[in-house]
């Protein structure tokens, strides 16, 4: 269990996905554990999320809390699901070489960046769910959040998949040893013609486009995905309930929340 | 008190002090229950005593854990002690800089019982105080940011966060002054409202009338 906490601590120093360690083309953390320290990062900031709901005059709403605080862990493991399929398909048929647990396994230590970002802004978000009565204002400050560590979960994704073309896989000659600028520029004076995979490196460009595509789809997904979840917050107005009836979706709330700030 | 001064002389000097934090609670306290004696209550001057390190160490508390994360997701997690250090000796410079010029608000307390100038001077001393908080943290930083040019943007990224927090909290926290004809309490009592939605309110009201 340490081990795992230490682990995310070398994800988040940029150890585990240093160039040295990223030679086999997969990053060396064991995803089981990651997990779980994710899902309870995920939890923390859901309690922060749902004390909103507790600390209302109107009547404390524990179950919200409750509710938030499984949900939160539920909306990336959800999101994940949804949409690591189609990355796989597509990754595959572009002709990477990151194999489906590899992939799997840089999705869940983007998510884990994305839920540790999240988590440190939880004691801002629950301090500004205890002095905080307007409603609106709650969840333009959680979207803020969300959006302020899916930016930089993503960016570690993209830049961790830069490293990744950078990589030389290992079984090949000494030679390889020297990574870097030098062997990528050899490698692109042999190839013939632009359009031709790179057989000897573990990402090419095809692959790299295919994440870019997927990132895009992840944030919409995530965003629409914590719209059929709600409510995470909890309107004071309303009574609790696990989920809401279908209507509308994430964009256009969000608009109307901040139009409410106003009016 | 001997070595008291020579820490505050540290703190402004741009030396390393021990334990800067101890001149936060106690310098916050002492200009505290200056800004606190504006009606001559004594549980206002405890009270605001209490509130004023209260604002400070709260708000440290609650932004640090997204700074801290953030240092090390871009690298520079090995000088985020040096970095803590620049932030909470920032902090005791602008209580040191508020206690010198807490005989300036009494003086002004003494010259006029106007409420809302009372406001309005503790907000400029407040004003002053951070100005000269921002020299000592910019002076901080000057190695970090020579050692890597990143400390500059997370300078910035901490400034934000640390006055979107810090506003709201002081918000809460009212009344530190503490009007005589309202009545006397830790909190003011009512719908706790958050500032930025007052704020935006006000705007969105003076726009549209």
């Amino acid at each position: 269990m340490k081990t795992w906490w230490s682990d995310l601590d070398r994800i988040l120093r940029g150890e585990a996905t240093r160039l040295s360690a990223l030679r086999r083309g997969s990053i060396e953390i064991p995803a089981g554990g990651i997990t779980f320290v994710l899902v309870i990062l995920a939890m923390f900031y859901g309690a922060c999320m749902g004390s909103f709901a507790i600390l209302k005059e109107s009547g404390p709403s524990l179950w919200q809390l409750v509710a938030s605080t499984v949900k939160v862990p539920a909306l990336f493991v959800l999101t994940l699901l949804v949409t690591f399929p189609s990355l796989y398909v597509f990754n595959a048929l572009v002709g990477s070489r990151l194999a489906l647990v590899s992939a799997l396994k840089l999705l869940v230590v983007s998510l884990a960046v994305m839920v540790s970002v999240l988590a440190s802004l939880g004691p801002i978000v629950a301090f500004f769910s205890a002095s905080t009565t307007t409603y609106a204002f709650m969840i333009l400050i959680n979207v803020l959040a969300f959006g302020v560590s899916g930016l930089l979960g993503l960016l570690f994704l993209l830049r961790t998949l830069q490293r990744l073309s950078l990589v030389v896989p290992e079984p090949e000659t000494e030679a390889s040893e020297e990574v870097g600028d030098e062997k990528e520029n050899s490698a692109e004076v042999k190839s013939t013609g632009a359009l031709e995979p790179m057989t000897d490196q573990i990402l090419g460009r095809h692959v790299t486009t295919v994440f870019r595509c997927w990132v895009i789809l992840f944030g919409v997904v995530g965003a629409q995905m914590g719209w059929i979840l709600r409510p995470f917050i909890g309107n004071p107005a309303r009574p609790f309930t696990w989920f809401r009836e279908r209507d509308s979706n994430f964009f256009e709330a969000f608009w109307a929340a901040l139009v409410s700030l106003f009016t | 008190m001997k070595s008291l001064l020579r820490r505050v002389d540290d703190v402004l000097r741009g030396r390393a002090a021990s334990q800067p934090w101890l001149l936060v609670v106690l310098c916050g306290m002492a200009y505290g229950a200056v800004m606190g004696s504006f009606a001559g209550r004594a549980w206002q001057v405890a009270y605001s005593a209490a509130k004023v390190p209260l604002l400070l160490l709260a708000t440290l508390t609650l932004s640090l854990p997204s700074y801290f994360i953030l240092n090390t997701l871009l690298g520079v997690r090995a000088e985020f002690a040096r970095a803590l250090r620049a932030i909470v000796s920032s902090q005791a410079a602008l209580t040191i800089i508020l206690v010198a010029l807490a005989p300036l608000t009494t003086l002004w307390y003494a010259s006029s019982a106007n409420y809302q100038a009372a406001i309005l001077f503790n907000g400029l001393m407040f004003a002053t105080a951070s100005l000269g908080a921002q020299v000592v943290l910019a002076r901080a930083y000057r190695p970090l940011v020579a050692r890597d040019p990143k400390h500059r943007a997370l300078l910035r990224i901490w400034l934000f966060l640390y006055a979107f927090v810090g506003i709201q909290m002081g918000w809460i926290l009212r009344p530190f002054i503490g009007s005589a004809l309202a009545p006397l309490r830790f909190f003011r009592g009512g719908d706790w409202e958050n500032a930025y939605v007052v704020v935006a309110r006000l705007v969105w009201k003076t726009l549209t009338r």
